[in-house]
Formats: structure tokens, C-alpha cells, sequence
């Protein structure tokens, strides 16, 4: 049970909506991220099967690697943003029981 | 006690966000008190909802996802950002004269109190109070001890009482 | 060709990692309400690092980190009740960390918690030539698998960084049932 001073902090912190474009902003912007994801993928395997079969550079071939390898490089970023995120997490949390013990 | 898409309506992104857009954007609001900054963050939570949509299987589940990221990236915003400076429990400047409160800048003030607070006690503060969350919920979704969650509680509570009560005399 | 050769160690993200993961753990993966799983091979870890900023301090020291590395695995699980993973899925894996090659450096298990953390370091020749990192609590398991030259401090002290939170956890009284060793 919640005193008066608790309600009062829980009116004071009573949801508050975004603003009213927001909604279609995020839609708008998951689209884009969709789209930017299937196109990585298709050129990602454009380009792997292309480089199997040793196709020879071109002008057309060169611009796809570009935008293939940008694409790869953000997605090879964020990955590994991800994996040092989990393991120093991780590792600052046992650091931080072994030296509280 | 949990946000829930209507029944009627099926489960889709557009159908969540719609949902829970307040939700996610009020943890980053009362957390970051900087409307564009939680903004910003809210749209960041909803797309990384959008890439991990398949694998949310209910209602309860996209809850419990939405709260956590949401908080976990509210801190990691302000922390890059540095937008609200850290300030100890015992630190925070008491009430000037000018500041004094009355009864319907209450909010206001508590609402800047709860700003002031280093970041982890001032996400418990919202996630309690905002979100009516139970510790051990608290807990589970900031990876923190609950007894740690209790502490926060106790100490923001006290520290906020204090200075109310310094400032416009007893609310309680 | 040199994009041909990328591609192709692409194809092939185990061929770095001399840690297995146990077939076990893979499975898990149908059981957990959240699964973090990332593979960066050699290649992949080269291809992240053209992309972080030399201009950035976090990401300079990230790349900085990062560059002698030949491979980084995490696989995470996460799941709705407890015991939804076996004791023997991870003994599977500590039994190739046995070998004269490896040292576990840290373990530290909470009976009343159920958690159990270990930290593994590979020597190769007097240098650190691996890192693994297995976390086990009744909801959560983490292994994280890291070939090449880095030091457990280094990835610790990210924290604050780079996007990477900073943990502060209350201390921890030990109860009677903790145990932690530093074994090295």
C-alpha cells in the first residue's frame, strides 16, 4: 500500500504521450530498416556467390562490392558491439563479486 | 497491472507500438526529463523491437522486452550524453527560497527531486512508480540485487520526504 | 581476390574458434525466451574495424583491442523458468578447458544465487592467446569464447563506454554458502 507521499509520486510520474508524429515515425523508419536489411542480404549473397564462382571485377561489380561491404561493415560493427557489451557486463559483474567477498 | 494490446486486435508491430508507445516513452521521459532525448531513445527501443519482433512470443514477453531495454538504454543514453548530472543523495542543492514550492508545483518538484538522483536509484524510482513495479520485477529487469532495489527505494524516498518536508512542510 | 579470401573465411566462422561449442548448447536455443548468438571470425573482426573512428576515443580503443583478436563467440540464453539447461551442456564444454593450454583464473559460485562464474585464459609461449568466460544462473547462460591476445580487465573496463553500460552492484556480504576462489 502506497502512502499519500507515494501517490503523489506516482502522479507526479503519470505516463506522458510522445508527440503525435511519432507513431509514424517509427513505422516509417522500420520500413526503411527492413528494406536496408533484405538489401544487405541479397547483395551479401550476390556477393558470396559471385566471389565462389570468381567472377572478374567490372564497373557494376565494384559498386556492388561497396555497397555490400559498407552494409556488411555496419551489420560486423554492431555485432560486435553486442558481443563486448555482453562479456564486459559479465565480466564487471564477477569482478565485482570476487572483490566484494 | 500489465499493458496489453486489445484482444481483439491481432499482435503486429504497428498494433505494440501503438500500444505501448506511452509506456516506453515515459520511462525515457521521467528518466532523461528531456523530451527529444526520449524520443530519440523511444524510436530506438521500437526498431530494435522491430528486428526482434519473431522472436517475442506474447504479450506479457514484449511487456517485460519493452521495459528493459527501454531502461537499460535511457541509462546509456544519459550517460554518453551526460544530460543530467549525477548527484549524490546527500548532494542534491536544497530548495532556494524562490523554489518554494506550492501545492500544484508539488510535481514539479518531485519530478525534478527524482531527476537529481544518480541513475540506477532514478530508474527504480520510475519503474516503481510509474510503472507500479514490484522490486523483485525491478530487479529482474535492471540485473540488479533486490535488496539493492529496496535500498534505492528507501534511501529516494527518504532523501525526497527530507526535502519536501524542508521546503513546504509535512505533505505526508 | 583479397575480397574473394574475406568472403570465404566469411563462410567459415568455426575455423578460428578451437573452443567447441557443445552441440547441447545450440539446442537451447528453441527452449529461451531470448537468444544472443554472434560469430566474428578474423575476417569479421578486421571488416568491424575499418568501420570504428579513429577519431572517436572509445572506438580508437575498441579497435585498438580488437585488432590482434581472431575471433569473438557469444552465445547468451535467457529463458522464462529455471533448469531449462543441464549441468552436463556446460560440462561439455569445461572439459576442453582441462587442458595444459588453459588455466581457470576465477570461479565464483553462489549456492543461494545458483550462479556459477568462470574465467578461463589460454597461454601460448607466456602469452594470452584466449578467453572464456562461461556465466551460469538459473535463468541465464552466458559463454563467451574470445581467440587472440586480450586481457579480461580490458573488455571489464569498457564499461561506461562505447554505448557499454557501467554495472554498480550493491556488495555483496557473503552468506555461508558463497564460495569464491582466485586461483591464480
Amino acid at each position: 500500500m502506497m502512502d499519500d507521499f507515494e501517490q503523489q509520486i506516482k502522479a507526479a510520474l503519470a505516463k506522458k504521450e510522445p508527440s503525435p508524429f511519432f507513431e509514424a515515425r517509427v513505422l516509417g523508419a522500420a520500413k526503411r530498416q527492413a528494406r536496408d536489411r533484405r538489401a544487405s542480404a541479397r547483395m551479401w549473397w550476390a556477393s558470396a556467390i559471385a566471389a565462389a564462382l570468381l567472377v572478374t571485377t567490372g564497373s557494376a561489380w565494384q559498386y556492388e562490392r561497396e555497397a555490400h561491404e559498407q552494409a556488411a561493415g555496419r551489420e560486423a560493427k554492431a555485432r560486435l558491439e553486442l558481443a563486448l557489451k555482453i562479456t564486459s557486463v559479465k565480466l564487471q559483474k564477477i569482478s565485482q563479486k570476487v572483490e566484494g567477498i | 497491472m500489465e499493458d496489453q494490446v486489445e484482444n481483439s486486435e491481432p499482435r503486429t508491430f504497428a498494433s505494440v507500438l501503438r500500444a505501448q508507445q506511452s509506456m516506453v516513452f515515459s520511462i525515457a521521459y521521467h528518466f532523461l526529463r528531456d523530451r527529444s532525448a526520449a524520443e530519440e531513445v523511444a524510436q530506438d527501443v521500437f526498431l530494435q523491437l522491430h528486428r526482434r519482433f519473431d522472436d517475442l512470443k506474447s504479450d506479457m514477453h514484449i511487456s517485460f522486452w519493452l521495459r528493459k531495454v527501454a531502461s537499460h538504454r535511457s541509462i546509456d543514453y544519459a550517460r554518453k550524453r551526460k544530460l543530467q548530472p549525477s548527484v549524490g543523495l546527500d548532494d542534491a542543492p536544497p530548495p532556494s527560497v524562490d523554489d518554494q514550492p506550492r501545492d500544484h508545483f508539488l510535481h514539479r518538484r518531485l519530478q525534478s527531486l527524482i531527476g537529481s538522483l544518480p541513475e540506477k536509484p532514478r530508474m527504480v524510482m520510475v519503474l516503481r512508480y510509474q510503472e507500479d513495479l514490484m522490486p523483485e520485477e525491478i530487479a529482474s529487469l535492471l540485473d540488479m540485487p533486490v535488496r539493492t532495489v529496496k535500498s534505492h527505494l528507501q534511501r529516494s524516498l527518504a532523501m525526497m520526504r527530507e526535502k519536501i518536508d524542508r521546503s513546504m512542510g509535512d505533505v505526508r | 581476390m583479397k575480397f574473394a579470401l574475406s568472403v570465404l573465411c566469411a563462410v567459415l566462422p568455426l575455423a578460428a574458434q578451437d573452443v567447441k561449442m557443445p552441440v547441447g548448447l545450440d539446442k537451447l536455443g528453441a527452449k529461451a525466451s531470448e537468444v544472443v548468438d554472434v560469430s566474428l571470425d578474423g575476417a569479421l573482426l578486421q571488416l568491424a574495424g575499418r568501420f570504428l573512428s579513429e577519431k572517436d576515443p572509445d572506438e580508437a580503443n575498441v579497435k585498438r583491442l580488437v585488432g590482434g583478436l581472431k575471433g569473438v563467440y557469444v552465445k547468451s540464453f535467457e529463458f522464462e523458468d529455471r533448469d531449462q539447461y543441464k549441468e552436463s551442456d556446460v560440462e561439455e564444454l569445461r572439459a576442453q578447458l582441462r587442458g595444459p593450454a588453459w588455466a581457470r583464473i576465477v570461479s565464483a559460485r553462489s549456492k543461494k544465487d545458483g550462479e556459477n562464474s568462470e574465467i578461463y585464459l589460454k597461454t601460448d609461449a607466456g602469452q594470452i592467446s584466449g578467453l572464456v568466460i562461461i556465466v551460469a544462473e538459473p535463468k541465464e547462460l552466458t559463454v563467451v569464447n574470445i581467440v587472440g591476445f586480450i586481457r579480461p580487465e580490458d573488455i571489464r573496463d569498457l564499461g561506461g563506454h562505447w554505448g557499454i553500460p557501467k554495472v554498480d552492484i550493491a556488495p555483496v556480504k557473503p552468506g555461508k554458502n558463497d564460495k569464491k576462489e582466485d586461483e591464480k
